[in-house]
């Protein structure tokens, strides 16, 4: 099979993460024959792709060239990481891209043709769409061995609180009253933060569906956070979805 | 005309280079940083001061430790509050994993397939998997390190202002402890492979440090002078860029492996003193390709000094005890080394405890001018005398002696 990965505007991680794969990387090199990666390689061909992954978020008129070059030459996408499932930091910077630029750049001027942050997924339809910023490097090993074998990727539908319990680490909300997201964000990381006695702070997302951010948001409310911290907060990773 | 270099493979982030020619001759080159900007600034300002370093991380994978580090550095200056030596010691531990995973992703993955010939690292393993392979084993061990002191191999949460989340046990402590005496061959290897990498690039006047070896109070540079950074570094916006360039003095400097050795040779473990005397020479003409060569030391460094520091740790036990904090209104910098060399996280922060202010200053961008230099110098040096192809490599070969990280450099600057 025929892959490519291509990086828009983002930290690296999320194609970097597939290099950690390190042994890993070359049992799925059995699969797959790499034909674009430029982090890693400087080989490219230009060719019809089995799978393409993209990481990051479209932020400027180059990103979307890339996307759309991507989605019109592959069979499967892939929307690997937050930025590019759901934003991730780059999406939260609320405001206007002129002003944005203003602010920090000191020019009305877009002479770079920056656009508005905004992830993979509302720009063209995705096969797949795996956040975590990253994600656990498994994940997309398993994945792509899935596709390769035409086996059906189980897709993760629980908070990271199931693996709080599976590993019996104590609750950072209920017995240290900290703001932890774990509750609301999609497991699939072993709630590795955790681990570290701090509270999640949301980096994979969203739950769809049965979570209770606006519940979420009460009790931590009466526990006495402040609501503008907690709606920053809440929408650190995802982009204006947590409504409540 | 306008010879363009499509955009830089191997390099961390999406940069692209053009060289402008006037009747046959070289007259300019830039290098454009076309990633999209990404706001951290505005991303942190009104944030509550403990979320932040968590933030910050995400400006770069390669050296989110270092982001991370300089953040907590920049926010405990600015509450006046010092740390013991056990977290000062693991926060260094810290940094050198972050070297460790750094240099080796940059040598073994990006540089080694041009010296051997390859297009990638995966293509030169078929032949040369030995090589790859002990290139691996040293970026897996910095990610344990990483893992083991930041929470995780990228964006771990552990690094917090006043200590840690978590502190390592002593079985961690022990197994890296015998992992530095297995991986010094290896290293000491990658020393010997960069050695024979012939010099290019231009010759920075100044090179740019912190004062202590992975991180400081204050920057040092090789005229002597000891400073903070507004006082000699300029900076401006360029028209066809993402990314700000800096002078210091009004002079072209470099900050990274190379200027690392070069002012604090003094600091160097037993080993890679040994090494840095050996090469001594061929490091003094200060080509920015001897960055390479530089940066195999480093790993030699990494792993002498990892070893130090856990045999001190073990020693004395790890109290894993942070330090309290009580926001109050102040202004503070962090100066940290990243890999690829200096960086600066500067913050204004109120009596709540909420940043009212952040500016962020990264190696990739601090070296900006120095690229251009390079790629002018050797733009004009091949010029007519090979064809495009070989030249737009040589080119390349020369943006990635810098190790460029260009998600860090995309993003400003003074607000
Ligand atoms: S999702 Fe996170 S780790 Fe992945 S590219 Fe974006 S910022 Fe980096
Ligand atoms: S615990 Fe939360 S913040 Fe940490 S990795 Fe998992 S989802 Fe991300």
């Amino acid at each position: 099979m025929k892959l490519g990965v291509f990086e828009l505007t983002d930290c690296g991680g999320c194609a970097l993460n597939i290099l950690f794969l390190y042994e890993k990387l070359f049992d799925l090199l059995e699969f797959y024959e790499i034909k674009e990666f430029h982090m890693a390689s400087s080989f490219k061909e230009h060719d019809h792709l089995d799978v393409a992954i993209v990481t990051g978020t479209v932020s400027c008129q180059r990103d979307l060239e890339v996307l759309r070059h991507a989605r019109n030459y592959s069979n499967y996408l892939i929307a690997l990481g937050t930025c590019a499932t759901h934003g991730s930091v780059q999406g939260a910077v609320e405001g206007k891209i002129r002003d944005k630029l203003e602010k920090v750049y000191g020019t009305r001027a877009n002479t770079m043709k920056a656009l508005d942050p905004k992830p993979v997924v509302e720009y063209v339809a995705v096969d797949f769409a795996l956040p975590g910023c990253p994600y656990d490097k498994m994940e997309i090993y398993q994945l792509l061995i899935d596709l390769a074998k035409g086996v059906e990727p189980i897709k993760k539908d629980y908070p990271v609180c199931i693996e709080c319990k599976l590993n019996e680490y104590e609750c950072v909300l209920v017995k240290k009253g900290l703001p932890c997201l774990g509750p609301i964000t999609v497991g699939g990381c072993n709630a590795i933060c955790v681990k570290s006695k701090l509270g999640c702070i949301g980096c994979r997302g969203p739950l769809p569906k049965e979570a209770n951010p606006a519940g979420e948001f009460e009790i931590l409310r009466n526990l006495g956070y402040d609501e503008e911290y907690l709606r920053r907060k809440f929408k650190t990773f995802a982009r204006g979805e947590l409504r409540w | 005309m306008i010879l363009e270099l499509g955009e830089f493979t191997r390099v961390e982030g999406n940069g692209k280079a053009e060289v402008i020619i006037e009747n046959g001759e070289v007259k300019e080159a830039r290098v454009k940083i076309v990633e999209g900007p990404r706001f951290f600034e505005l991303l942190t300002l009104g944030r509550y001061y403990w979320d932040v370093p968590d933030l910050e991380a995400r400006i770069c994978a390669i050296c989110y430790l270092a982001h991370s580090f300089a953040s907590v550095l920049g926010i405990e200056n600015a509450f006046g509050v010092k740390v013991p030596e056990e977290i000062q010691l693991l926060r260094e531990l810290g940094l050198i994993g972050e070297i460790l995973e750094s240099h080796s992703l940059h040598l073994y993955l990006l540089v080694a397939p041009d010296l051997f010939g390859y297009p990638d690292a995966i293509r030169m393993a078929s032949k040369h998997g030995e090589i790859v392979r002990e290139g691996l084993a040293l970026k897996a061990f910095g990610n344990y390190i990483r893992e083991v002191i930041g929470g995780r191999e990228i964006h771990g949460i552990n690094v917090k202002p006043g200590g840690f989340g978590r502190y390592p046990t002593e079985d961690e402590l022990e197994k890296i402890d015998k992992s530095c005496d297995a991986l010094l061959r290896f290293a000491k290897r990658a020393v010997n492979i960069f050695a024979t990498q012939e010099v290019f690039g231009a010759v920075p006047e100044y090179h740019i440090a912190t004062d202590g070896y992975l991180y400081g109070e204050k920057l040092i540079a090789s005229d002597g002078e000891r400073f903070d950074y507004f006082e000699h570094i300029e900076e401006k916006s360029l028209p066809y860029s993402f990314a700000k360039q800096s002078h210091y003095k009004e002079s072209v400097f470099m900050t990274g492996a190379l200027s690392r050795l070069m002012v604090k040779s003094d600091r160097l473990t037993p080993i890679a003193k040994e090494l840095f005397e050996q090469h001594r020479e061929k490091l003094s003409r200060g080509n920015v390709s001897l960055n390479n060569l530089a940066q195999a030391i480093e790993l030699v460094y990494s792993l002498e000094r990892a070893k130090e520091i856990v045999g001190k740790l073990l020693d004395h036990g790890v109290k894993g005890e942070n330090v309290p904090i009580e926001p109050k209104e102040g202004e503070g910098i962090g100066y940290v080394e990243a890999p690829r060399g200096v960086l600066i996280h500067h913050y204004r922060i109120d009596e709540n405890g909420n940043i009212t202010y952040s500016n962020i200053i990264t190696p990739t961008a601090l070296n900006h001018a120095l690229m251009e230099l390079s790629l002018y110098e050797e733009a004009r040096k091949h010029y007519g005398a090979v064809d495009e192809n070989f030249l737009k490599h040589k080119l390349e070969e020369t943006v990635r002696a810098f190790d460029p990280c260009i998600s860090c450099s995309v993003h400003l600057v003074r607000l």
